[in-house]
C-alpha cells in the first residue's frame, strides 16, 4: 500500500477530512501520487497492472470508511482514463497524461464547478434576505462568503444538529468575515421557518429521479421549508449526480452508520448517564444514521456548473455529463 | 439577542433601516418612468392607447437610450452600432403580426448587413455586443433576450459555418435570419394542429389574455368544425379579453366576456384553461399578462387542465423562485377616477405561474410536460 494512501485512509477513518469535495480531493491527490511513484512489474501491461493497483487502493480506502457517491463517480474517471491511455505511450508518458487527467478532473469538475455554482447562486440572493443552511455545507459557505465580499445585505440562520455541529464551524468562519448570523439547531426549526426567505443546502449526492442525498437532517429542513413555502435551493456539483434511482429512504443497503456511543452520550456531561447499564441490553439499539435522502418535491431548484435546473432535469444532465466524461 | 424576543430575525430586520420588504416594494415608485418597453408594444399591438402614456412611453425610451450612451461611449464605433440597433428593433417591433423574438433577430440580421467586418471574430464580437445592447435596453421582455440569445447561439455554435469563406457565412447568416420569421409563423401553425386533439365537442375554454398562438389554436378548431365555447377574461387593463372575444365572435365562435375577478365563480363550467406565454422559464413555469397565475391556481384547485400554448423560441434562461424574484416589469394602469398620491398603486405587468399548475405546454417541439423545458434548454444551450 503506499503510503498518501494510508495517509488519507487513516485521515477518513479518524474524521479530520470530512465532507464530498475534500474526502475526493485528498483520494485524487493520493492517486497522483500512487501514479508518480508506480514502475511496471516485469512482464505485465502498465493499463492492466495500474486499474488493479488503483482497484486495491480503493478497496482499503472503503475498508476506512465507505465511499462517496462523488468518490465512486471520480475513481470511474480515473480507472476509464487508465483503460483508455494508448499502448503506444512510453511508462512516463502514460504517468504524465494520467496525472495531469486527474488534475483536470480536480480543477474543472470540483474547483471549477464550485466557481461556476457561486456565481448563478448570488443571483439569488437579494438584499434583506434571511438565508438558512443546514449543516456545513461548503459551496453555501462560498456562496454565501461571495454574495458579503459583493456587499449584499443578508443574515444566515445557520441550523445544526447532534452530534457533529458541523454548524459551529461554519458559524465560526461566517461570523469572521463580518456576516450577520444566528444559530439555532434542528429541534427549532419549525419555529425558526417562517422568518426564512430561502433555504441553501448541500448535497452528497442527487439521483437520477431528484432526489438529494445528504446529511442527516437535511429531508427534514427541506419539508419544514416547503410547508412553510420557502424555496429550497440544493449547491451541488454535477460530478456528484448518480443515474441510480433512490425511492425509499433505504437506510440499509447505501446509509453509513456512525457511532453509536455518539448519539447515547453526552461529551462533557457525564451527570446524564441514564443508558448505562443498557449499551449492550438486546431491545436496544441506536441508531446514528449519517445521510437521509430528500424527495425531490421538496426541492425547488438545484444549482449545478450546468446552471440553475429543476430536479427533474438531473437524468439530463447524467446523460450528458456522464457520455462527455467517460470519453 | 434571544432575551429581548423570541423572534430575534424578525428583531434585527425591525431595527435596521431599510426593511426588505420596502426594497422591492418602493423601488420601482422611486423612478415611475421605468415602463417596460415589451408590455407598452403589447398594449399597442392591443389598439387600446391613452394619449399621455405615449407621452409617457416617449419619455421612458429616450430615458433608455440616453443612459445607455455613455455606457459605450468609450468606443466611438460602438455607439453607432448600438443606437442602429435599438431602431432598427423598433421599427420591426411595431408590426403587429411579428413576435418580439423575430424583431430581435431581424434587428441583429441588419447588423451583420451594415458591419464592415472583414472576419468572423469581429462579426461575431459586433453581434454580442448589439444583442448585449438590445438585451439591456428592455429587460423586462423575454422574448427579445431569448430571441438574441438563439441568434448568437446560432452564430457561434453552428459547425455549418467553419468551413465557409467569409463571404457566403455571412450571407447564410442573413438568410438564416431571414427563415426566422417563416419559422415563426411555422411554429404557431404546428402548435395549432397539436392542440386539435385536446379541443373536443362540448367542451368551454377559458381563455386570458389576447395571444396569437391561442387566437390561432382557436381559429383552427373552428376551421376544423369542432363546436366549443370561449369564455374571455376582460383582462384589465388592456381589455384583451375584449378584443379577442370580438375577433371570435367574428368567427362565429360562442363566447363569454367575463370580469377578471369571475374566474372561480365560473370554473365549474370550464373544461379547460388555454393561456399564451410571454416567456417560459427553465422551471417549466411561464411569465405571463398579470392574473394567469391566480387563474391557474382556481383551476388547479378544481381539477381543470391548464393548456399553455407557447412557441419554443420563448424559451428563456430564467429561474425565478417566486413572483418578486424577476426584473420588475411596471406599466401605467389608468382606474378611471383619480388616485390619491398616498395611495400605492400594484403596476407590475406579468406573474409567474410555477410549474405544477400547468398541465401541458404545446410548443413547437411537441406537447411538452413542464419538466421537459429545463431539458430542451439544457440541450439548447449547454
Amino acid at each position: 500500500m503506499h503510503p498518501a494512501v494510508y495517509k488519507v485512509g487513516l485521515q477518513y477513518l479518524s474524521g479530520d477530512i470530512s465532507g464530498g469535495n475534500a474526502r475526493c480531493i485528498a483520494m485524487l491527490q493520493a492517486f497522483q501520487e500512487v501514479v508518480k511513484d508506480y514502475s511496471t512489474p516485469p512482464e505485465k501491461t502498465l493499463n492492466r497492472d495500474m486499474a488493479a493497483k488503483i482497484s486495491s487502493c480503493v478497496s482499503f480506502l472503503r475498508e476506512c470508511r465507505p465511499l462517496s457517491v462523488s468518490m465512486g463517480n471520480a475513481i470511474r474517471f480515473v480507472k476509464n482514463r487508465i483503460a483508455k491511455l494508448p499502448m503506444t505511450l512510453s511508462e512516463s508518458e502514460a504517468k504524465a497524461a494520467l496525472k495531469s487527467d486527474i488534475e483536470r478532473f480536480i480543477n474543472e469538475k470540483i474547483i471549477g464547478a464550485d466557481t461556476v455554482i457561486v456565481k448563478h447562486a448570488v443571483t439569488k440572493i437579494r438584499d434583506g434576505d434571511v438565508l438558512l443552511t443546514y449543516g456545513s455545507p461548503t459551496a453555501v459557505e462560498m456562496v454565501l462568503l461571495h454574495a458579503h465580499e459583493l456587499g449584499k445585505k443578508f443574515r444566515v440562520l445557520v441550523v445544526d444538529s447532534r452530534p457533529k455541529l458541523q454548524g459551529q464551524l461554519l458559524l465560526r468562519r461566517l461570523i469572521k468575515r463580518g456576516i450577520n448570523c444566528a444559530y439555532t439547531h434542528i429541534n427549532a426549526i419549525s419555529y425558526i421557518m417562517h422568518q426564512v426567505t430561502k433555504v441553501f443546502l448541500g448535497a452528497s449526492s442527487v439521483f437520477s429521479n431528484g432526489t438529494v442525498y445528504s446529511r442527516v437532517g437535511t429531508a427534514c429542513v427541506a419539508m419544514v421549508a416547503t410547508a412553510f413555502r420557502v424555496p429550497v435551493l440544493v449547491c451541488c456539483e454535477a460530478y456528484k449526480f448518480h443515474e441510480r434511482v433512490i425511492l425509499d429512504y433505504s437506510i440499509c443497503s447505501s446509509n453509513e452508520l456512525g457511532d453509536p456511543n455518539a448519539i447515547s452520550k453526552v461529551h462533557g456531561r457525564e451527570d446524564i448517564n441514564y443508558f448505562d447499564g443498557l449499551t449492550n441490553n438486546a431491545n436496544l439499539k441506536f441508531l446514528n444514521l449519517m445521510y437521509d435522502a430528500t424527495p425531490s418535491d421538496y426541492i425547488s431548484m438545484i444549482i449545478t456548473d450546468y446552471g440553475m435546473v429543476p430536479p427533474t432535469s438531473v437524468p439530463v444532465i447524467v446523460r450528458e455529463y456522464q457520455k462527455e466524461h467517460l470519453l | 439577542m434571544w432575551r429581548r424576543s423570541p423572534s430575534f430575525i424578525l428583531d434585527e430586520r425591525r431595527s435596521s433601516n431599510s426593511p426588505p420588504m420596502a426594497d422591492t416594494t418602493r423601488g420601482p415608485f422611486q423612478n415611475p418612468d421605468s415602463i417596460s418597453a415589451y408590455y407598452q408594444t403589447r398594449a399597442a399591438h392591443h389598439g387600446v392607447i391613452t394619449s399621455d402614456w405615449l407621452a409617457q412611453a416617449q419619455a421612458a425610451v429616450g430615458g433608455v437610450t440616453g443612459e445607455d450612451q455613455p455606457l459605450s461611449s468609450d468606443n466611438q464605433l460602438g455607439t453607432e452600432k448600438s443606437f442602429n440597433v435599438i431602431e432598427e428593433f423598433n421599427n420591426w417591433r411595431k408590426q403587429p403580426d411579428l413576435a418580439e423574438a423575430v424583431a430581435a433577430i431581424r434587428a441583429l440580421a441588419a447588423v451583420i448587413r451594415a458591419s464592415e467586418a472583414s472576419t468572423m471574430m469581429e462579426l461575431e464580437i459586433e453581434l454580442k455586443k448589439a444583442s448585449d445592447t438590445l438585451k439591456s435596453w428592455d429587460k423586462t421582455s423575454i422574448s427579445l433576450t431569448a430571441g438574441c440569445d438563439l441568434f448568437i447561439r446560432y452564430v457561434t455554435r453552428t459547425s455549418a459555418l467553419e468551413y465557409e469563406d467569409f463571404n457566403s457565412a455571412k450571407s447564410r447568416l442573413l438568410e438564416r435570419a431571414e427563415k426566422f420569421g417563416e419559422i415563426s409563423c411555422k411554429a404557431r401553425r404546428i402548435i395549432a394542429m397539436l392542440s386539435q386533439d385536446f379541443i373536443f365537442d362540448g367542451c368551454t375554454i377559458l381563455v386570458h389574455g389576447l395571444s396569437r398562438v391561442v387566437l390561432e389554436i382557436l381559429k383552427t378548431a373552428a376551421q376544423n368544425n369542432k363546436l366549443f365555447r370561449v369564455l374571455c377574461t376582460e383582462g384589465r387593463p388592456d381589455g384583451t379579453g375584449v378584443l379577442l372575444s370580438s375577433e371570435l365572435s367574428k368567427l362565429d365562435i360562442p363566447v363569454k366576456l367575463l370580469l377578471d375577478s369571475a374566474v372561480a365563480y365560473s370554473m365549474d363550467e370550464v373544461d379547460m384553461v388555454f393561456f399564451g406565454a410571454d416567456g417560459v422559464v427553465e422551471s417549466g413555469g411561464i411569465i405571463n399578462m398579470m392574473g394567469t397565475y391566480q387563474i391557474a391556481l382556481v383551476a388547479h384547485s378544481m381539477n381543470k387542465p391548464v393548456y399553455v400554448a407557447a412557441e419554443s423560441y420563448k424559451f428563456a434562461r430564467l429561474y425565478p423562485l417566486d413572483q418578486k424574484d424577476m426584473a420588475p416589469a411596471l406599466r401605467p394602469i389608468e382606474f378611471g377616477v383619480k388616485i390619491p398620491t398616498k395611495v400605492e398603486v400594484e403596476r407590475s405587468a406579468r406573474d409567474y405561474t410555477p410549474p405544477q399548475y400547468l398541465t401541458l405546454l404545446f410548443t413547437d417541439l411537441g406537447v411538452l410536460s413542464p419538466s421537459v423545458v429545463s431539458d430542451e434548454l439544457i440541450q439548447l444551450y449547454l
